[in-house]
Parts: structure tokens; sequence; C-alpha cells
């Protein structure tokens, strides 16, 4: 610096450095002073390295970077529920299943679903199931280069994933793991009651809206468990001077805010096939003209339940088990919600090491 | 929790809410399933349905009448984004699939379309450890 520059500094710059330089300090060394993240980047949700293979329609189909030298033979394809984002399972470093699998040494890939265009609310669940579904299978095919696929759906993925896997069951699939997958309508007893009452009306709000928003699904979810939200915002407010808890909150926060609008014609067939018909259970559903028969499933099959699940509660699934046709099934009820039984700090130790367990003497 | 925490009744009380929460959500879920609640929510939403139509449709018109777009107008800009963003991931999958044929390609590899990327990629022979069982 010269002698002259030096002169050009006035106690008002030497007031503000020294104030920057302070708040600057405070804000690193006293916990909870540290800025807020305020957008999904500021959150870097989904950091395992991914490129997409595949894009039709709402589904995209994301390939995460091996990081090992030596893989297991059979890919496995991870199925998102089309109403919930897919960043749940790759939430941040050291908090993400995906993060786990992939440094366990298997071929990960996983199926998220887009928002829906208006021009899109005429997908329904055959084609979720049969095109989009079925295309992401081939199209892990073609990129593995391997012909067999294992499926692991999470929540209505599961439900997807079951119903393909039951109308093809000498196709691709070589094993199934599904997560907190409902298959009884009369087990999701809010919903039940809300949709079998005459008042409600399906049709006319899938006429009139063309794709359910994600804030009414949002909504609905919600109800199952009013006081959940604020709840965990008292829990924020206690823990405010821990750093770590903060952002894995916010992180939690607006993913389950975060829902996806839903095909109308989709949320048509859940509503009356599905929860009013219960159809799914009965082996009574069918998707163009075939019967859903889940007794046709013959893989090696796993079901993980949450204990606390109050969005899948065991009535909606315990009856998985039994309907599947496989000799090898087995199914695990875990401690923990519908979310955090994937994707809280639990799950590191709970569920993430018993599914690389199943898939490591299956994926061969 | 120090000892300011444990005397603090703001957060004794946010504590109480916390433990007590699932409780008053079973008894309140408990309440909206009622068939009178429910008959009322098919009918709220089919009144909500009307309100928020009649409601668009004047807006529609009053935004139009003041030169603003209405939130058709903004979705329909989001869809026609939403169908470049499909175009552009199609032209990003199609890229990557030619990006590894020509990788393929230079290490002497046959063009065949399957295992786009598998020469490049790990050998799938890992097995699980010994002491595993299923």
């Amino acid at each position: 610096m010269t002698a002259s520059a030096r002169a050009e500094i006035t106690s008002e710059d030497l007031e503000a450095s020294v104030r920057r330089t302070l708040e600057r300090a405070i804000a690193r060394n006293i916990p909870g002073l540290a800025p807020l993240p305020q957008t999904e980047s500021d959150l870097d949700v989904g950091p395992t390295p991914k490129e997409m293979v595949y894009s039709n329609e709402t589904a995209r189909l994301y390939h995460y970077l091996p990081t090992q030298d030596e893989i297991y033979r059979v890919p496995v394809l991870i199925v998102m529920s089309p109403v919930a984002k897919g960043y749940i399972l790759d939430l941040a470093k050291g908090q993400s299943l995906i993060e786990y699998l992939v440094m366990q040494g298997h071929d990960v890939y996983m199926l998220e679903w887009a928002a829906p265009r208006r021009d899109q609310s005429h997908l329904s669940l055959d084609n979720y199931v049969n095109d989009l579904l079925g295309g992401c299978i081939e199209a892990v095919q073609r990129d593995s280069g391997e012909t067999e696929v294992t499926l692991v759906g999470y929540c209505m993925g599961g439900m997807l994933s079951l119903m393909y896997t039951a109308l093809n069951p000498t196709g691709a699939v070589r094993n199934l793991a599904c997560f907190t997958t409902p298959v009884n309508g009369d087990g999701m007893e809010l919903y039940k009651r809300w949709m079998t009452a005459k008042s409600f009306d399906i049709d006319r709000l899938v006429n009139e809206l063309g794709n359910i928003p994600g804030d009414f699904i949002n909504n609905s979810l919600q109800a199952l468990r009013p006081l959940q939200r604020s709840a965990n915002q008292m829990k924020l407010l206690n823990n405010v001077e821990n750093d770590a808890f903060v952002k894995a909150h916010l992180r939690f926060d607006r993913w389950a805010v975060d829902q996806l609008p839903v095909p109308g014609e989709l949320a048509r067939s859940l509503v009356k096939d599905f929860i009013v018909g219960n159809k799914f259970v009965h082996n009574a559903l069918t998707l163009r003209g075939e019967r859903v028969d889940l007794g046709a499933i013959k893989v090696p099959f796993l079901h993980v339940a949450a204990q606390h699940d109050h969005i899948v509660p065991a009535a909606a699934s315990q009856d998985l088990l039994p309907l599947v046709g496989s000799q090898d099934k087995h199914e695990i009820v875990m401690k923990g919600g519908h979310v955090s039984l994937v994707a809280g700090g639990n799950a590191v130790f709970r569920l993430w090491p018993q599914l690389d367990r199943w898939l490591s003497v299956r994926d061969v | 929790m120090s000892k300011e925490d444990s005397m603090d009744p703001i957060r004794l009380w946010r504590e109480w809410f916390v433990k007590s929460e699932k409780s008053w959500s079973d008894a309140l879920s408990e309440m909206m399933g009622d068939e009178h609640f429910s008959k009322g929510m098919g009918r709220y939403t089919l009144e909500a349905l009307h309100t928020h139509r009649m409601f668009s449709e004047t807006m529609a018109q009053y935004l139009a009448n003041l030169n603003i777009p209405s939130r058709s107008d903004i979705l329909d800009m989001n869809d026609r984004l939403a169908h470049m963003e499909e175009t552009l991931n199609q032209i990003q999958v199609e890229l990557r699939e030619q990006r590894s044929q020509m990788a393929r390609l230079a290490a002497g590899g046959v063009s065949a379309p399957a295992a786009s990327t598998a020469s490049v990629r790990p050998a799938r022979t890992r097995k699980p450890a010994a002491n595993l069982d299923a």
C-alpha cells in the first residue's frame, strides 16, 4: 500500500472494517448466529454426483456415479413416490441413503417425478406403471448393460413397483424392496372417511383443476397429524443454538412442504381404485386390461415398515407380505416414522445397513 | 439444558407442547374423521372450487383490462418452460449416450447400443462379505 493510499483511509472505513470483522467473528463462533439458509441451493440438498439417463413425460431417471472400483452386478433402481421429491433420500453428505448405497458398492439409479404440466393431466396409473416405470427399467437395462434390475420403492413408489412386478413376473425385476408401502385402502382411515363421503366428488375436482396441486396434497398429509409441524417449530426454537440441528430441521421442513402436484387421472385412479374401491389388496385392480395379482410376484421381496408411521399406518401396509407370492420374503418393522425411517439420523444405523445386507447377497 | 433454560416458562411450555402434540393431533384427526366433518369437508371443497372458479374468471378479466398477466398466463409460461426443459433433458441424455459410444469406439470396443457407458464403469464383480446371510 502506498503512502497516499494509506492517507485515504478514513475513520468511517476503519469503523466499517472493524464492524465487519467483528460481525464475522461473532457469526462464526457463537452457535445460532450463522446466517440461516434460505434457498434449496443454500441447503445444498442432493449432493451425490449424478447424471440424467432418461427423461419421458414426468419421469426423470438419474444414475449416481459409482465411487468404488468394484460394484454389485445388478443395478438398483429406487422409485420415488409421485407426490414426493427425491432429495429426501439424498439430503446432505452423511445423511444420504443414496450416498451410503453408492459407497457400499451398489450401482444406484433413481426414478424421480417432475411436476406434471397441465397438458399431462391425462397421465394415469396405467401410464405411470407400464410406460414411465417400464421405460425407466428398459433405460437402466440399456445403460448398465444388465438384463436384471432390483427395484426399491418408497411409499407410493413401492405401489408402482409392486404393480409393475406383478404385471411382469418373468420380466427384468430381480429383487423387490418396498418401504412404507400402502396396499390396503381401508387402512388409510381418515382419507377413506373423507373420500367415501357423498359430498366428495373426485371427478369434479379433477375436471376442474386438471392436476391436483401440491398444496392440496400437503394439506391432506398434514391433516393426518395436524400439530406435528407446530411441534417441530417448537423443537427448532428449543434447539436454535445448535446450527447442525437448525440446518437439518430446515432441510426436512423444506422437503415436507415441497409436495409435487399429481396428474388428475392418476389422482382419480388412486381415489377410486385404491382408497374407495380398495381393489389393490383384493387383487382386483386392472391396468391395461390385466389384473394386478400380487401373488404373481415371485422374486425375493422385502418390506420395511415404520412403527410410528402416521401416513401409512400398519393397517394400510400389514397385508402386503402375505399377499406377495415370493418364497424369499421378509418384513421388518423399525422404530421411526414415515420419513425418519429412510432419512432420519437413526436411519444410518437402522435401515441403511439392513438394506445393504439384503441387497448385497441378492445383487450378485 | 442450562439452569436458566430449565426455569424459562416459555421453553417449558414449548417442551410440554412437543411432548403432548401426538395426543392433541390424534384427537384432532379423530374429530376430522367424524361423519359430519367428512361431509362438510367434501361440501367445503366443492364450494371452494366454485368460488375459486368465479374469482379466477372475474380476476382474469380485471387483470386483462389492466394489461397484467393472470395466473393462467403465468401457468402457460411455466408449461412452455417445462416443455423446453424436457427438450433440453432429452438432448442431454442423447449427448451422454453419444459421448459414451465415442468413448467405447475410441477404446476399441464394439458399437453395440447396450451398456452405453459400461466400458468406463467399474467391474460388476463385487461379492458380499463372507459373513453375511440372507
